[in-house]
């Protein structure tokens, strides 16, 4: 038998909709996370399954009982709930805390029971609190006040736990630590999981099925690598991301930096003159701050071609080690003709690469912009008669621009 | 030390009754005089228990059901609507008429203004704690305002007795009137000690309460009920006496901790206690004048309260 079922729910809060027409079931021993942007209506599927919030179409089941008709001390036999974040303005200990797990399953005004102290033992030796129960819970660390709160959930010795984004508020290690807590509890005690979560990667690694949600429906249901589909996602969180499945491994989401258009400013073409990896830096920022960028001649195997590479720059080539060809050149030249402006990098100039001080010449001669790396431009000239230098001078001369860093050029782009 | 608590209740309850204007002397019970003056000083001491029980009784609920440590007795506007029943009932000269028409006026009028608070904070079928909040602190200075207009309007002697009443005394005449509050105070106290274990829950907030199996609805509205009635019952008997709710349940919990189960006993037989004990000191301190008790409590109560507030040890800890 299934554990939960959602049955064509609606639900909604005032008017407006959070779930629309949701059919889900989940297995007994399964651990699910339901995923999705804010306001995805994650959460108030918990609260539909809590019957907190009542559906306005469709049933919701726990153990194949409708929640709407289970009595609330047998519904709180039946499933926990962990809320994103606990707290109670009264001094409890840990101890006291996690005895509230008990609150209807013991007497009232009784002291709790042998039966309730062996539950408040057990889920106090699962999460790692025996030492601290005698502690006030307000004192506790963040990632040792959500393990009370799952300690608590414990205690009510359900078959089902809900957990409202378990690991939002705590740092890395705390977030494994909690997750790995789950998965032993979901293992040993075969404890039926199901927790919202932001974090699409941890879901992956851990939960044995994902639920996507996007404005209140449900979108995909499967296994991680069934579900993180790089497309899907683009859809559903409106960002760019990268979705790296390994065989033997979960499958990895990375949403990629969007490359944010330059400010203040309309994007521009830039063609960079580099090499020997004195462009990779600036290939990158001018790639991120939306500039269309070109770059070459550059040899096959050059870290700036490797880089350009990666950034999906395009780059006139020439044959890896050799001196920059005529081929190579005229491709460069097609490349930096269609730029506004020209950018001459950090380069050491030797007789293989003095033809980039050609292209320079010429875009400055047509009156494109040119920008030339003045730092440490003495040392840099390494062709057979000290060529290079002086008609580096003679750009800077005939109104090229100095720059020393990347910034410099990324401003003089903006005011151009 | 719950045990403790309950151990000096007979010593406080014993030393109070010895205690009289004239300093430490037990009345001969076989003169009418002395028979006389023991019924008055019972009287007043029951009172005094049972007032001062009530009082904190409350306010540990409602500081509980209100998640909020300032909460108190007087907060969702009883003390006002209290206030202004009694003014009337004395305006109008009905006090003179009947013992019971005082104690009365004062509880309907209570009652009635947190029947309208909770209907004001009610709101799409929920009550919010901000709503009671709000709604209470308006209608209580409504309610100060009307007050004020009959004070200002009253004769002299309605004067005197009005302001009297709003200072808090525990000496009243109507054995039936300290019967029916003390038994409306203990039901009261039943119910909600009952429901102590919800209390806790619902500390957590109302969705965690619901998850453990508790209906937070059930559980505010007949905790407000409750609360409101022993204040209500306990403004009938004596008048306003401030800081008993406010400052024994902050007390209590530094000593037998915030469970509801332990704290709201506990807090009965301490607001009892001090209350009696505050009375012993109004009666004597300066006799043979008489200072009315609600002055004795917040002397001793407010300094008490500060210290409380700077060492946080009452673990309030929002």
């Amino acid at each position: 038998m299934n554990a939960i079922e959602l049955q064509h729910i609606s639900a909604a809060y005032r008017e407006s909709d959070v779930l629309r027409d949701v059919t889900l079931a989940v297995a007994e021993g399964e651990w699910l996370a339901l995923l999705g942007p804010n306001g995805a209506g994650k959460s108030t599927v918990l609260r539909v399954i809590t019957g907190l919030l009542p559906a306005r179409a469709g049933v919701a089941l726990l153990g194949g009982r409708d929640v709407r008709a289970i009595r609330g001390a047998e519904r709180a036999r039946l499933v926990a709930v962990v809320p994103q974040e606990l707290s109670t303005p009264l001094p409890f200990t840990v101890g006291e805390l996690v005895t509230l797990g008990r609150s209807s399953a013991h007497g009232r005004l009784a002291r709790p029971g042998a039966a309730d102290r062996r539950a408040i033992e057990r889920a106090l030796a699962y999460t790692d609190l025996l030492e601290l129960r005698e502690r006030p819970f307000a004192e506790l660390s963040g990632g040792e006040k959500q393990r009370a709160a799952i300690a608590l959930a414990l205690a009510q010795e359900t078959r089902i736990l809900l957990l409202d984004e378990p690991t939002a508020h705590l740092d890395l290690n705390h977030q494994w630590e909690i997750l790995q807590l789950l998965d032993r509890l979901n293992r040993e005690c075969s404890l039926t999981i199901v927790m919202t979560s932001h974090d699409l990667n941890l879901a992956a690694e851990f939960c044995s099925r994902l639920a996507l949600f996007d404005h209140g429906a449900l979108v995909a249901l499967g296994t991680p690598a069934e579900v993180l589909r790089e497309e899907r996602l683009r859809e559903v969180y409106h960002c760019d991301v990268r979705v790296r499945h390994e065989s033997g491994r979960a499958p990895e989401v990375r949403p990629e930096r969007r490359p944010q258009p330059a400010a203040g400013g309309r994007a521009k073409k830039v063609h960079v003159l580099s090499g020997g990896g004195s462009g990779a830096e600036l290939l990158r920022l001018l790639v991120l701050t939306g500039h269309h960028t070109s770059c070459g001649p550059l040899n096959m195997g050059d870290s700036d071609a490797q880089a350009a590479a990666a950034l999906e720059v395009r780059a006139a080539l020439e044959k890896p080690f050799s001196p920059l060809g005529a081929g190579a050149l005229d491709a460069a030249r097609q490349l930096a003709a269609a730029a506004e402006a020209l950018v001459l990098a950090e380069v050491p100039f030797g007789s293989g690469n003095v033809a980039l001080l050609a292209l320079a010449e010429e875009a400055l001669a047509r009156g494109a912009r040119v920008l030339v790396n003045t730092r440490n431009l003495e040392q840099r000239d390494f062709t057979p008669q000290r060529v290079a230098l002086p008609r580096l001078k003679a750009l800077l001369e005939r109104g090229a621009r100095a720059w020393q860093h990347a910034d410099e050029v990324l401003q003089a782009l903006e005011k151009s | 030390m719950f045990w403790l608590l309950v151990a000096l209740v007979p010593l406080v309850l014993g030393g109070a009754l010895l205690l009289g204007g004239a300093g430490a002397l037990w009345p001969d019970p076989r003169t009418e005089l002395g028979r006389a003056i023991l019924q008055l000083r019972l009287y007043r001491v029951l009172c005094g228990f049972v007032v001062g029980a009530g009082l904190a009784v409350s306010g540990a609920v409602l500081q509980a059901l209100l998640r909020n440590p300032l909460a108190e007795p007087y907060v969702l506007g009883v003390s006002s609507g209290a206030g202004l029943g009694a003014a009337l009932v004395i305006t109008f000269g009905f006090a003179a008429r009947s013992a019971l028409a005082l104690p009365a006026g004062a509880f309907l009028f209570a009652l009635t203004t947190l029947a309208l608070v909770y209907a004001l904070a009610r709101q799409h079928g929920r009550t919010s704690i901000y709503g009671l909040l709000l709604s209470g602190v308006i209608l209580s200075s409504i309610a100060s305002s009307l007050l004020l207009l009959l004070l200002a309007l009253a004769s002299t002697e309605g004067l005197h007795g009005i302001t009297w009443w709003l200072l808090g005394n525990l000496q009243g005449d109507s054995t039936a009137a300290l019967a029916l509050g003390s038994t409306l105070i203990a039901v009261a106290f039943l119910v909600v000690w009952w429901l102590a274990r919800d209390l806790d829950a619902l500390t957590l907030g109302p969705e965690m309460a619901h998850h453990l199996g508790i209906s937070p609805a059930l559980v505010t509205v007949l905790g407000l009920g409750c609360a409101t009635l022993m204040t209500a019952a306990a403004v009938a008997l004596s008048g306003l006496i401030g800081f008993v709710g406010l400052i024994v349940p902050h007390a209590l919990r530094a000593l037998v901790g915030p469970g509801h189960r332990r704290l709201l006993p506990a807090s009965a037989l301490a607001g009892g206690c001090f209350l009696v004990v505050c009375d012993a000191v109004a009666r004597t301190a300066f006799a043979p004048v008489e200072v009315p008790v609600g002055v004795i409590t917040a002397l001793l109560g407010g300094p008490f309260f500060l210290w409380l507030l700077r060492r946080r040890a009452a673990g309030w800890m929002e």
